[in-house]
């Protein structure tokens, strides 16, 4: 069991274009940099590493606001997401306990993705527990977006379809949560869950992230919601295979 | 002389500044009336090479468009309007209705336009039924990445330096 999804080694993948004219120190320097900083939030905010902050925060040694500006900033985002989304995702598990883990993730892509843009890399694309964050293009200067496939989660190994990302889409970011992850992080919201895979693109990753997260707990009502009020484009699955799609999704 | 043309010039760009203006402001994605009016205007123009500013995406949505709309109106003479489905666009959702007479296209109305109220992305971005099939005809197998929902295991962020996938780079 693991407070956050990045820390699964074969789900973390950073991807440059093929074509980009990077020399590899450059390359190595950006990548030890996301990886120094997925270990520090790590540090701070995993549930498992009883040292952590977040750790002692659930023991109830430390106060929130007590705590450091990190962790009460991630706090604070969480709970106005709680607030737009009318509690369909929330920083607290129902035994009270404050768990950012629906938040970090994306926090944590969201940083590292900002890291390689300070680094003056403007072409690449993070994708950590299938979570992904692009910038730029696959072919650097041109308007070709990102690819990225959708699991089909009754099949894994095979795609349902593709969402095309950065270039000239208005969606950097893509995000996909399964109902499968309830007990982590996601509590639903009423009766029955609806949908057993949701998946959200989005401006930025951590709308995307929240939002399916949110969908997955709050069923129907959220996704309309989520399409209103957000510009995101959203693909909803049903046990039963049957899917829902806003327009984003929908084949030309 | 001269000056005559140096008139011409500053005319013929503040109508390409007009009919800029008109697409930018009124509607980013439009219809097709708009955004062909730009096209002619620019290239009849000539000269200048200034102003044309947000006019040239739309020309491409505006278009397709107009292909889809009347549905029957083939050779016949049909009259009548016809509202066309609405399509997204990167501006956001743009709708278009024709009038027909005689089977030719009298008039062009934008329904719905961009995202200047919000109440026409309320509508148009609700999710609707997706067929499984259609999408997997629809896809293509090309990708660079992959999103699912990550199956929960217990290693830590710090075994993920081995992860980091060499392949790519």
């Amino acid at each position: 069991m693991n407070a956050w999804e990045l820390s699964s080694a074969s789900h973390f993948r950073w991807t440059p274009p093929r074509q980009g004219s990077r020399t590899p120190t450059s390359l190595a320097a950006a990548t030890a940099v996301v990886e120094r900083l997925f270990r520090d939030l790590d540090e701070t905010f995993s549930l498992f590493r009883p040292d952590s902050e977040a750790s002692r925060l659930a023991r109830g040694e430390l106060t929130l606001p007590a705590a450091s500006a990190q962790m009460r900033e991630a706090y604070a985002e969480a709970h106005e997401w709680r607030l737009h989304t009318e509690g369909a995702f929330t920083p607290e598990r129902p035994d009270g306990v404050l768990d950012l883990s629906g938040i970090v993730k994306g926090h944590a892509i969201r940083e590292a993705g900002t890291s390689l843009l300070a680094l003056g890399r403007r072409d690449w694309c993070l994708n950590a527990g299938g979570d992904v964050l692009v910038s730029g293009s696959p072919r650097p200067g041109s308007a070709e977006p990102w690819k990225a496939g959708v699991v089909d989660p009754a099949d894994r190994r095979t795609l349902i379809t593709g969402y095309a990302l950065g270039a000239n889409s208005r969606h950097n970011a893509i995000a996909t949560s399964g109902s499968a992850e309830r007990g982590e992080h996601i509590w639903r919201l009423g009766s029955g869950m609806e949908f057993v895979q949701v998946t959200v693109a989005a401006a930025d990753i951590v709308t995307a992230d929240v939002l399916a997260t949110a969908i997955i707990a709050g069923g129907p009502r959220m996704l309309d919601r989520a399409a209103d009020e957000w510009d995101v484009a959203v693909l909803a699955i049903r046990a039963d295979g049957s899917m829902l799609a806003t327009p984003g999704f929908q084949p030309a | 002389m001269k000056i005559r043309g140096t008139v011409a010039a500053a005319l013929a760009s503040a109508g390409i500044l007009l009919a800029g203006w008109q697409t930018g402001t009124q509607v980013n994605g439009i219809s097709t009336v708009a955004s062909s009016t730009t096209a002619t205007g620019t290239t009849g123009a000539g000269s200048s090479g200034s102003g044309s500013t947000g006019s040239t995406g739309s020309s491409g949505s505006g278009g397709r468009q107009a292909r889809q709309r009347p549905p029957g109106s083939s050779g016949t003479s049909a009259s009548g309007t016809y509202r066309g489905n609405s399509v997204q666009t990167r501006f956001g959702p743009v709708q278009v209705q024709i009038t027909v007479a005689n089977g030719r296209i009298t008039d062009v109305t934008a329904l719905q336009l961009t995202n200047t109220d919000g109440k026409s992305i309320q509508i148009s971005n609700r999710a609707a039924p997706l067929l499984r099939s259609k999408v997997l005809a629809a896809q293509s197998a090309n990708v660079q990445t992959v999103s699912g929902a990550t199956i929960t295991s217990d290693a830590y962020l710090t075994s993920l330096q081995a992860a980091i996938d060499a392949a790519h780079l």
